[in-house]
């Protein structure tokens, strides 16, 4: 178990390298000149050039994302000129290893952008995670044991509309009329945990639920057709006719095999949503990690775009191999060599 | 402002605003209620997500929402606008931290002000000519704080190197290679007690004008300075100062300034009526004009400087939002302009205007209520503004007339042209429109919507391959100067790789000629004919179309009074003397 979570850790950081490469590569090969852009409205060439070569931007990309990667092993000091840092100290801005580079944009290091719109992420996607987890568990298993009735027709139907309902509608609908026109919950805005636990998550409620609909209504359906498949199985077959009573059949035998795949899916989309939830972000203001790629991109900082894709690279790579190792448990036949 | 798909995102903006006729409450904007004077309780402020502030630091602070907001509240400057909203007075300095409006010699190429006693910092100490001479030191260091407005880098009389930048490099850079340019700088703008002055290279007879409407001039604390890490860092001597910190993200709170004296002030710039104002970051524009039209708790004390996203139209019919709703005409201008290269036959950029309809481009935009005709790239109320008068065909257009000018000028039809445009919803559907209006009159039309992100790079690329381009501008202070010369000027423009603003690769000797003239006055009559008569020429070269004058429909809470929407407010909703009851 260990030699492997070291092998794909390795394997891990190797993508995370490869990744910064790609993503420095296709930032310079796009018509965008970020020194043109940071310089201001009206710049005359020289002047463009000065704010070029003061971001660093002239320098051959590959050179520029050596830089980088050293960075993330000792750490930088900005501004990049070590003349001006010298003659300057009030003007230093230190980042600490692993460093993610400056933002001129933010005004700050990308390690501290990313650590101000992590927790919201976090908070939105686990909050989300639970609602969607639970509903889409229940009504899953609602289905499956009631198959074929009017309640399972009913479940199934549902699924289907806010599956297919797109997350900004969703999201809109519920910020327009939810929040401000009947004032049934108060326009959401993000608290941290710490602050106020209660208020942090009465504020998490509306973006959570938007989220929480659609993958519910995707795990309600597929939670009870890996149930219903589960329960042709053999083995629930004789415990069935040992005269097992049908919810600790459901829960002993059925949901048990069910779940494996579920997991896997929980786990990657977790891990994908806490890179951000774009879109209900968006909708609803939360300036989580979704909002900071979208305005990153927009204003094309490079180092807040290659510090976004780093983290959310890591967060995959790691919900993979939690993944992994959780089909082990769940799953005898699963080893892992 | 970003959702104005403008490339004037970043635009210490004029005030280029026909608010009387435009005002759905009357007057000039003027509504919410009686008119209170009294200092009352929280005023707030909402903006979107997409347009947060980028800079706070009065040297790097170009939009100009933020220019006004932060002249009202916290910076001060040496001239500033009053909160008129009649068009002339409101473009027209007052004295704000200096004596006077300044007094010129030398042909406008030197400029003096002196400061007014008793004027402080937010922490008491008294505001010194240093530090307007070390605010203005600031905005030569491009490579440590860039982005903010640089003319001052053109104009002071300091010597350039070969490449045209400029030998001294800012306050920050103390090696020896910058000491010829600190002594220069320190030559070009001298102390002689509260009294400052600057010697330019050029001309300036604008000066005051550019210091009213943009902050780079403003004083600065050198105690207070660390460059990059200051960009969100509010040092007050105006009436308010900042309570803790700025949150990009979130906004900040704005609380009054104990060491601010009124009697250094004038009324007809800053009330200052509200105690506190919080500036709110939140989602968008759909959602601001949700929460302005439902009117309920803190947002009945809210303004925005959101105008009302057409989705919302159907929605302000109603007499209790109609009475909180102003509608003033934007400083920015929308326009197409021709690819010269490309299209280097003048009859064929003739026919290309004749055939084209402002009124289809409008009309599929959302009609009157978003948008006004445009007569000039120039907004009306910059100064010395005049309709261009090559521009005089209907405003649906005239196909007629536009064939027989493709006839004339002996080109095959459907003559083919590739109209490149920054993509949305709405730009597609107006640039549908326009292409009807086009092949009516015979041309064969492609579209090419580009995205937001990439849409300027492309098209300041010498090798694009468009035709036509979308392009929208807004002057920084209320002269022509800061609009035609930018734009269409191909001797700072045009390089190699890049066409910078002017897209359609524009350079003309006779345009030029008449930039250096205008450049070269000393008054700002003899520059304001000289800008007027570049204008005829580049209508008369057809180097752009003329499209609309964007409408600002903002709607504001019922406890707001006072509610103003000026031309010194750039259109946005006028702090100095707005309050709540």
């Amino acid at each position: 178990m260990f030699a492997y979570i070291v092998r794909r850790a390795v394997i891990g950081v190797a993508l995370l390298i490869v990744m910064s490469l790609v993503t420095f590569i296709l930032f310079f090969s796009g018509a965008f000149d970020p020194a043109r852009n940071a310089c201001g409205k009206v710049c005359s060439p020289a002047q463009i050039e000065q704010t070029s070569k003061a971001l660093g931007y002239d320098k051959p990309i590959l050179t520029q994302w050596g830089s980088f990667l050293a960075g993330i092993v000792v750490g930088r000091d900005y501004p990049l000129d070590k003349k001006v840092r010298e003659e300057n100290p009030d003007l230093v801005t230190h980042c600490a290893a692993p460093c993610l580079g400056y933002s001129m944009v933010n005004t700050d290091t990308v390690n501290n952008v990313l650590k101000s719109a992590i927790p919201i992420s976090v908070s939105i996607a686990l909050v989300a995670f639970v609602f969607w987890i639970i509903g889409g568990l229940l009504f899953g298993i609602i289905a499956a044991m009631t198959k074929g009735s009017f309640l399972d027709r009913g479940i199934v139907g549902l699924s289907l509309i806010f599956y297919a309902f797109p997350t900004f509608v969703v999201g809109s609908l519920l910020l327009r009329f939810v929040a401000i026109k009947w004032q049934i919950f108060a326009l959401p805005v993000y608290v941290p945990l710490t602050q106020s636990p209660g208020l942090w998550f009465t504020n998490l409620i509306l973006p959570a639920v938007t989220l929480a609909l659609f993958y519910m209504a995707a795990y309600a359906r597929m939670s009870r057709a890996f149930i219903i498949e589960a329960s042709t199985e053999d083995y629930v077959r004789t415990a069935k006719a040992k005269g097992v009573k049908k919810v600790p059949l459901m829960f002993k035998h059925t949901l048990r095999a069910a779940l494996t795949p579920l997991v896997t899916m929980a786990g990657l989309d977790l891990a994908i949503l806490l890179g951000g939830a774009i879109i209900t972000e968006d909708v609803f203001g939360f300036h989580g990690l979704g909002l900071l790629a979208v305005t990153s991109n927009s204003r094309q900082d490079l180092p807040t775009i290659v510090g976004i894709v780093l983290l959310l690279s890591t967060f995959v790579i790691i919900a993979n191999i939690v993944v992994d190792i959780l089909y082990a448990y769940i799953d005898p036949r699963v080893r892992l060599d | 402002m970003t959702t104005n798909r403008r490339r004037v995102a970043v635009v210490g903006a004029i005030a280029a605003l026909s608010v009387g006729a435009l005002a759905a409450c009357g007057g000039a904007g003027g509504s919410g209620g009686s008119s209170s004077s009294a200092a009352k309780g929280t005023l707030y402020y909402l903006t979107q997500t997409s347009a947060k502030p980028e800079h706070l630091d009065p040297q790097r602070v170009y939009i100009g929402r933020d220019i006004t907001n932060l002249s009202r509240l916290v910076y001060r400057q040496l001239v500033t606008f009053p909160d008129s909203a009649d068009k002339t007075a409101g473009v027209t300095p007052v004295p704000d931290l200096a004596t006077n409006t300044g007094t010129s010699s030398n042909g406008a190429k030197t400029w003096q002000f002196t400061l007014k006693d008793g004027v402080k910092w937010q922490d008491g100490k008294a505001i010194t000519c240093d530090d307007l001479k070390y605010g203005a030191s600031r905005v030569f260091a491009q490579s440590v704080i860039p982005g903010g407005p640089n003319y001052l880098v053109a104009y002071l009389n300091i010597p350039t190197n070969k490449d045209g930048s400029s030998i001294y490099a800012g306050p920050y850079d103390k090696s020896a290679a910058n000491q010829a340019g600190q002594a220069a700088f320190d030559k070009a703008v001298t102390c002689n007690g509260n009294t400052i002055t600057y010697d330019f290279k050029k001309p300036w007879p604008d000066f005051p004008l550019a210091i009213a409407a943009l902050h780079m001039m403003d004083p600065y604390r050198q105690d207070k300075d660390q460059g990059d890490k200051s960009n969100y860092s509010v040092f007050s001597d105006g009436p308010y100062e900042l309570q803790g910190t700025w949150n990009q993200n979130t906004g900040g709170t704005f609380v009054r300034n104990p060491n601010y004296d009124a009697a250094t002030d004038s009324t007809t710039v800053r009330k200052a009526l509200p105690n506190k104002i919080v500036f709110q970051v939140t989602s968008d524009a759909e959602t601001i004009a949700d929460r302005l039209i439902a009117d309920t708790g803190n947002d009945k004390n809210a303004v925005t400087d959101r105008s009302v996203p057409s989705s919302r139209f159907s929605q302000l019919n109603s007499d209790s939002v109609k009475s909180r709703l102003t509608s003033v005409s934007s400083p920015y201008i929308d326009y197409l302009q021709m690819n010269m290269k490309r299209l280097s036959n003048p009859l064929v950029r003739q026919a290309l205007y004749e055939a084209t309809s402002p009124q289809a481009w409008i009309d599929a935009g959302g009609g009157s209520k978003a948008y006004l005709p445009a007569h000039s790239i120039v907004n009306p109320v910059v100064h010395g503004y005049q309709p261009n008068p090559a521009f005089n065909a209907p405003l649906s257009g005239d196909a007629a007339k536009a064939k027989q000018l493709l006839q004339q000028a002996g080109v095959k039809t459907p003559y083919p042209i590739n109209f490149m445009y920054e993509k949305t919803t709405t730009a597609d559907k107006q640039a549908a429109a326009l292409k009807s209006s086009w092949e009516q009159a015979g041309f064969k039309v492609t579209l090419t919507g580009i995205d937001a992100d990439n849409y300027y790079s492309t098209i300041q690329k010498p090798s694009n391959n468009g035709d036509l381009y979308w392009a929208g501008w807004g002057a920084d202070w209320p002269s022509a100067i800061t609009v035609t010369p930018p734009l269409f000027d191909g001797r700072i423009n045009l390089t190699k790789t890049s066409s910078q603003n002017d897209y359609g690769q524009y350079n003309s000797p006779a345009f030029n000629k008449l930039v250096d003239e205008a450049q070269n006055a000393s008054t700002l009559d003899a520059q304001t004919t000289a800008l007027q008569k570049a204008d005829a020429q580049l209508g008369k070269d057809y180097a752009y179309v003329p499209l609309e004058n964007q409408v600002f429909n903002l709607l504001h809470g019922s406890n707001v009074t006072n509610y103003l929407q000026t031309p010194s407010s750039n259109g946005y909703p006028d702090l100095g003397g707005i309050n709540v009851k």
